[in-house]
């Protein structure tokens, strides 16, 4: 009996592996994001900026979508934010789709601040609440690629 | 034992089976093999979707690109580089073309059409394009242009495309290194396969550089991929909303 489970467990854990080697491959090396402009044109790499909020509306066109979320401040008000992220054409050949982020999913966005002190951010990675990255992918073509989701 | 050894390789197997897809469908991606095509003519046929190395900076090497580590600048060369704030305004922020260096620099693929008398470039990015005629003519004597005007040749396998008569005001790659209206590019396009082209530019302009400076990269084959539709201007907000500045002229 405990030898029996002991190669259940070890095949489930060799499955386990398995997977999780899969899914690593699966998202090195996808598609370098667009430059459409320079990065540094608008947006400040050294000022980065965590928000968590639930989005409000999401634009899938060129030259980069962008996603719209009401972030809660300290007070408990509610601040709407608008983040920038890649090329609908190249988030369509890593697998993303416009489906892919819907109204009302609660986010995380790790990004770069607007140099113009707006709301605005670019987006280096979303995250929803159940820890899947959705979007990686700035438009940050001068500064590091964002990290992987 | 027997069944824990066959579970293993039940688990292999299906992973050999399975990684292959989901690599596929990101980058880990091998194009097609095969002989280098040619065309019903006997030429090299560079015909296909391409992906390009994103080269945002031509001084660097990268994936599939070697870089020139030091740019040969004239004082005006020099000058310009020093004085170039994006931030202060750039073009391509406000989606007027790429020009000719800055558009084969972009991650987006390219699709190459090609007959005995043209070379077509057909770059994604803006769903711009160039039309290069191949069979012998002379550079035409027009208005300087933002790609310039090219014209190409055969030397053996390869595809000489000579470019000339640019309007100066683009810039070389996206973080900005300058070029003047003296430009002078070289590419060389050789498919040494199926799935591969090597290219090689060559940049050459007096007014800038010293001497002229060069870049090698590797295309590969995407039979998988069509090109897409791509409008800079269709929700360009970061210009509306004044983010980006309008360069001055």
């Amino acid at each position: 009996m405990y030898k029996k489970r002991m190669k259940k467990t070890m095949f489930q854990s060799m499955i386990r592996i398995g997977l999780a080697l899969a899914a690593v491959l699966a998202v090195v090396e996808v598609e370098p994001v667009s430059a459409h402009h320079s990065f540094a044109a608008e947006f400040d790499a050294s000022k980065t900026v965590t928000l968590s909020g639930a989005v409000t509306k999401v634009e899938w066109a060129n030259p980069h979508i962008w996603v719209y979320l009401d972030v809660k401040d300290e007070r408990g008000g509610v601040q709407p934010w608008q983040c920038e992220g890649g090329p609908p054409n190249t988030l369509t050949r890593n697998g993303w789709s416009p489906n892919s982020l819907k109204v009302g999913d609660t986010i995380t966005i790790d990004g770069a601040l607007a140099k113009d002190g707006s709301k605005t951010c670019n987006a280096r990675t979303v995250k929803l609440a159940d820890g899947r990255s959705v979007f990686a992918g700035s438009s940050g073509g001068d500064n590091p690629p964002p990290p992987k989701p | 034992m027997t069944r824990l050894i066959l579970g293993g390789l039940i688990a292999v197997v299906a992973l050999a089976v399975g990684l292959p897809a989901v690599a596929t469908a990101q980058r880990g991606y091998q194009p097609p093999g095969g002989p280098t095509p040619r065309t019903a003519s006997g030429k090299v046929d560079l015909s296909g979707v391409w992906a390009k190395p994103y080269v945002p900076d031509m001084t660097k090497d990268g994936k599939d690109q070697k870089g020139a580590p030091v740019l040969p600048f004239t004082p005006w060369g020099e000058a310009e580089w020093k004085k170039y704030d994006p931030a202060q305004g750039d073009y391509t922020g406000s989606c007027l073309p790429f020009g000719m260096t800055r558009s084969v620099n972009t991650p987006e693929p390219m699709q190459i059409m090609q007959s005995d008398t043209y070379f077509a470039f057909l770059f994604e990015q803006n769903s711009w394009f160039a039309v290069v005629p191949i069979d012998g003519r002379p550079h035409r004597q027009g208005i300087p242009t933002w790609f310039g005007d090219s014209v190409g040749h055969w030397e053996g396998d390869t595809l000489v495309i000579d470019t000339v008569n640019f309007n100066g005001k683009t810039r070389l790659d996206t973080i900005g290194h300058p070029h003047s209206d003296q430009l002078h590019l070289v590419q060389r396009f050789s498919r040494p396969d199926l799935g591969h082209i090597s290219y090689e530019i060559t940049v050459e302009d007096p007014k800038t550089f010293t001497k002229p400076f060069t870049n090698s990269r590797t295309f590969t084959l995407r039979p998988d991929w069509e090109m897409m539709e791509y409008s800079c201007e269709e929700n360009n907000k970061s210009l509306w909303e004044g983010r980006i500045k309008v360069p001055k002229p």
